[in-house]
């Protein structure tokens, strides 16, 4: 009696698991399929001839390498520049007295809630005049207006975790405020570091808007735009390779997935919903 | 020759003063702990001797130095935190070692240093661990051994033993004192324990309010409060304090309250007339006779002896240390005397000065 | 011997404290205070985006902004999107909660599997989506002929109210997993105390899901609310790629507007117009967000 509760609530529960999952199980079995498989009535469930002949000309016949490449020069550019920026603001927006700095805590919390399509004219504009319009380093700047006030509210939350004492007895035992960061700060703040890291690579790495408006040219574009460029401008639409190009896309993720997950969860707990 | 002296201490946060001009002498060598309920400033005065907090104003000297413009490192101080604040990602060689580091102590000379710190507080065995691998009373010796091994002028201790189980506590106390004996330097004790207070200080500072109210050996501190909120605040049970009036005939002081009127001893010049609050220890309370009755309200036995406490008229209520053999039941009549000579009159008032003239003179 | 007010240890840690912030507050005011100043100030103009030629023209592009249809269409679409995905997320989001907080098997498993749609990239969903709605091959409109729902495929997203719908419901899809994590959480921290509490008192499993658990939950679940609102509210990627606003405007929310007017029809003056009333529109749910924020730091 007990177990078949327990059995009926398992089943239940994983149906709805298993159809939120099934789009994306959808997108990796399509990928799998020759193109002619496609248009099989009923379709097939899994592919009956499974092919990598997608990935393959994705690959060698078309610009995702180029837009992958730039994706990842893009996204861990400014991944880098961000988290840097943010672990020493952040470590004076807690550790630090001066003027304004509670206003400053303010401003940054209202930037994180900022809307992009607010700042993006004005960047354009400004973009395009200082002649850096379809550039990587256009984006890398562009992604900053988002990326660095989220990385900066996720990093001040992991910094108030830190005792304070444990600076204190590093500056007693006779470091110097920076020596204390060295030494002790930032092997405790290393956990919210890497979260921080993975989650303003993953916005970067998504991001549509910006890259639509301030890319123009394939040598910049990154993999978003990119692959929806495949889509728009395929005479017909090729599904097979769309979802080869969104497994792709999506590999990254899959293994911050795989290996990295308890970051992911942490970053939503220091991201303002407590609980 | 003073070792370590705050003058005119201020430190006030935002709208909140933590101190209001503090004067403390510590000589060389002492160990002196800062006594007060929590928010009396304590922890406050060990952060701004340790460079931890900056005073609004006032002055600090360590040594011969005036020491407010110095950064922490350079003051000659070790403190140990009443959470430990052991580095988490180090183990406890690497804990201990680091103030030897930071001072650029050759390797192998470190070594040598950890290890004779580590003998010194059993803690060899344990020197490879990290930090939460320990229990509690190893991680407070960890503490100390990274005080300690540097040799520094003035030691600071914040409630270092606060988080330690009881029987651990009355023994950390013993090591503590011992240590201090054995290194001969300064220390500066913060806790809001009273016995830790009485059993290891040379000299007590009682804080309260920001304001330093005695600062005298533990003795004196008992036996001579020198106002209201140093005699509620030491001893356990607390000393018993009456509100009433001072009475002067004939060259004696007579306490009365209600239809109470009782005979003071000699009081000082200090004294006047008029609302004041009479005081007096358990000890010094008699049962079984006397001129006092009331009723006995709760008895608590410790073996050794019966704490009672008695109800009389006017809702006076009155604490006594009765010897456990004398058998006393809740709501039974007794009748008390309090032993006079050892009592304390003080000025009306929750800091009221104490009165009495001082036992030297008289 | 009188010290100053400030020691000069104090003064050197303020000044390592704003060298370490300087380069947050140089980035901060080229990238976003000054755009954000910009983009005000654009919207008393009139800019022709390929020439970036303007001319000023004082309030009179938010007289226009308020007799302009398209505005309060898009507005309302927007309320439509905003409210519809968000409601269906809180559902779908505190119900997973509930049902991952359960004893079940491969928890962590179904946890990853919940969780991937809200960390994969928007034109990821969007082309999933597109595929599972495709009018001939898609496999929804299989099922639905195949179940005998429907005798012909639908139009997902190239009729109305179809394309709202969907929208909403991928949507919901992609963003519902935040709320599952962040009430998830709040749940394990609930003590089994105040269970057992209210099972010796008496109550049923449905009078201690409403007596503890609800109550427990609900300041998570209005932080949740106000954080995904704005979000939602903003949101520009998947309504874009999904439907493009359309079909003609019916789906189009104020960021659809916004692009539209700057970057379609080059009118980037107006556009920052509907930019900034969008933001004003906003700035009442940030505000909530950020005063509640701030007050539960200070406690």
């Amino acid at each position: 009696m007990k177990f078949t509760r327990k059995l009926a609530f398992n089943l239940f529960a994983w149906a709805i698991v298993l159809a939120v999952a099934f789009p994306l199980f959808w997108m990796l079995v399509t990928s799998f399929k020759p193109q002619f498989e496609l248009f099989r009535r009923p379709p097939t469930f899994l592919p009956e001839t499974f092919t990598l002949e997608h990935y393959w000309r994705l690959l060698s016949g078309t610009n995702f390498m180029i837009y992958f490449r730039n994706s990842a020069i893009l996204s861990t550019v400014t991944t880098l520049v961000v988290v840097a920026i943010a672990t020493v603001g952040s470590y004076s927006l807690v550790r630090f007295r001066y003027r304004g700095r509670e206003s400053l805590a303010f401003i940054v919390l209202f930037t994180y809630l900022l809307p992009s399509v607010v700042l993006i004219i004005p960047l354009y504009l400004m973009l395009v005049q200082m002649g850096l319009s379809n550039t990587i380093l256009s984006l890398v700047i562009a992604y900053s207006t988002f990326a660095l006030p989220y990385a900066l509210w996720l990093l001040r939350s992991f910094m108030a975790g830190i005792p304070e004492d444990l600076e204190s007895a590093a500056l007693v035992d006779g470091a110097s405020r920076l020596g204390a960061f060295r030494d002790v700060i930032l092997p405790q703040l290393l956990p919210g570091i890497i979260s921080t890291a993975l989650f303003a690579f993953i916005l970067s790495w998504n991001e549509y808007l910006y890259a639509l408006v301030l890319v123009n040219s394939d040598s910049a574009r990154p993999l978003t735009t990119g692959v929806m460029n495949m889509l728009v401008s395929a005479f017909n639409i090729e599904w097979s390779l769309l979802m080869a190009a969104s497994v792709m896309m999506s590999v990254p993720l899959i293994i911050v997935f795989a290996f990295l997950q308890s970051y992911l969860t942490r970053g939503f707990g220091a991201g303002g919903v407590k609980g | 020759m003073a070792d370590v002296i705050l003058r005119d201490i201020v430190k006030s946060f935002g709208s909140v003063t933590a101190l209001r001009g503090l004067n403390l002498q510590i000589e060389e060598g002492e160990f002196v702990s800062l006594l007060g309920p929590s928010g009396c400033g304590k922890t406050t005065t060990l952060r701004i001797l340790a460079g931890l907090e900056f005073p609004t104003s006032g002055t600090i000297s360590i040594g011969d130095r005036v020491v407010n413009d110095v950064a922490p490192a350079q003051r000659d101080i070790a403190m140990v935190f009443q959470s430990y604040a052991l580095y988490p990602h180090m183990t406890v060689a690497e804990n201990i070692a680091y103030p030897l580091k930071k001072r650029r102590i050759p390797r192998g000379e470190r070594t040598v240093m950890v290890q004779k710190a580590a003998e010194l507080l059993q803690l060899t065995e344990l020197l490879r661990r990290k930090p939460r691998q320990l229990s509690g009373g190893q991680q407070q010796r960890v503490a100390l051994g990274r005080a300690l091994v540097r040799d520094p002028k003035v030691f600071l201790l914040d409630e270092p033993l606060s988080n330690l189980d009881a029987k651990l506590r009355s023994y950390m106390r013993v090591e503590l004192v011992e240590l201090h004996r054995r290194l001969g330097r300064t220390m500066i004790y913060v806790t809001h324990d009273q016995l830790e207070a009485m059993t290891m200080s040379d000299r007590i500072a009682v804080m309260d309010g920001g304001d330093l109210q005695q600062f005298a050996p533990p003795n004196t501190v008992y036996r001579e409060p020198a106002n209201r909120f140093v005699a509620g605040f030491i001893g356990t049970p607390a000393m018993n304090l009456v509100d009433g009036e001072l009475v002067l005939s004939g060259g004696d002081w007579t306490f009365r309250t209600g239809n109470l009127s009782v005979p003071v001893p000699p009081l000082g010049e200090n004294a006047a007339a008029g609302p004041a609050a009479l005081g007096f220890r358990p000890e010094h309370v008699r049962f079984g006779e006397g001129p006092i009755e009331g009723t006995v309200q709760v008895v608590e036995q410790s073996g050794h002896e019966n704490i009672v406490v008695a109800k009389f008229a006017n809702d006076l209520r009155i604490t006594g240390r009765a010897p456990a053999a004398q058998v006393w039941k809740p709501g039974e009549p007794v009748r008390i005397r309090i032993d006079t000579a050892e009592a304390h009159a003080f000025a009306a008032g929750p800091n009221g000065e104490r009165l009495n003239r001082p036992r030297a003179a008289a | 011997m009188n010290p100053a007010r400030r020691t000069r240890l104090e003064r050197e840690y303020a000044l390592l404290g704003a060298i370490l912030i300087a380069p947050t507050v140089l980035i901060f005011c080229a990238v976003i205070v000054y755009p954000l100043v910009s983009a005000i100030y654009l919207s008393l103009f009139q800019v022709f985006t390929p020439t970036l030629e303007g001319s000023w023209v004082g309030l009179s592009n938010y007289r226009e902004l308020l007799g302009k249809e398209e505005f309060w269409t898009s507005l309302l679409n927007n309320i439509i999107w905003t409210v519809g995905t968000l409601s269906l997320q809180i559902i779908f989001g505190v119900a997973m909660a509930l049902i991952l907080h359960q004893n079940m098997w491969f928890r962590s498993l179904a946890r990853s599997l919940i969780l991937f749609p809200y960390f994969v990239s928007t034109v990821v969903a969007v082309l999933v989506w597109k595929w599972l709605f495709n009018d001939l091959y898609g496999i929804m409109n299989h099922l639905l002929i195949v179940s005998g729902l429907t005798d012909f495929p639908i139009d997902y997203l190239g009729t109305m109210p179809n394309a709202m719908i969907s929208v909403i419901l991928v949507g919901a899809w992609k963003y519902f997993p935040f709320v599952v994590i962040a009430v998830l959480a709040r749940l394990q921290t609930i003590p089994d105390a105040l269970y057992e509490a209210a099972r010796i008192d008496g109550a049923g499993p449905i009078s201690r899901f409403f007596d503890v658990t609800v109550p427990q939950l609900r300041e998570v679940l209005v932080v949740i609310i106000m954080l995904r609102a704005i979000w939602d509210f903003k949101e520009f990627d998947m309504i874009y790629l999904l439907t493009g606003g359309g079909p003609i405007t019916s789906t189009q929310t104020l960021p659809l507007l916004v692009y539209k007017e700057a970057f379609k029809l080059n009118q980037m003056g107006m556009a920052s117009t509907y930019a900034v009333a969008m933001m004003a529109i906003m700035l009442v749910f940030m505000i909530l967000y950020i005063r509640r924020t701030r007050s539960e730091e200070d406690t």
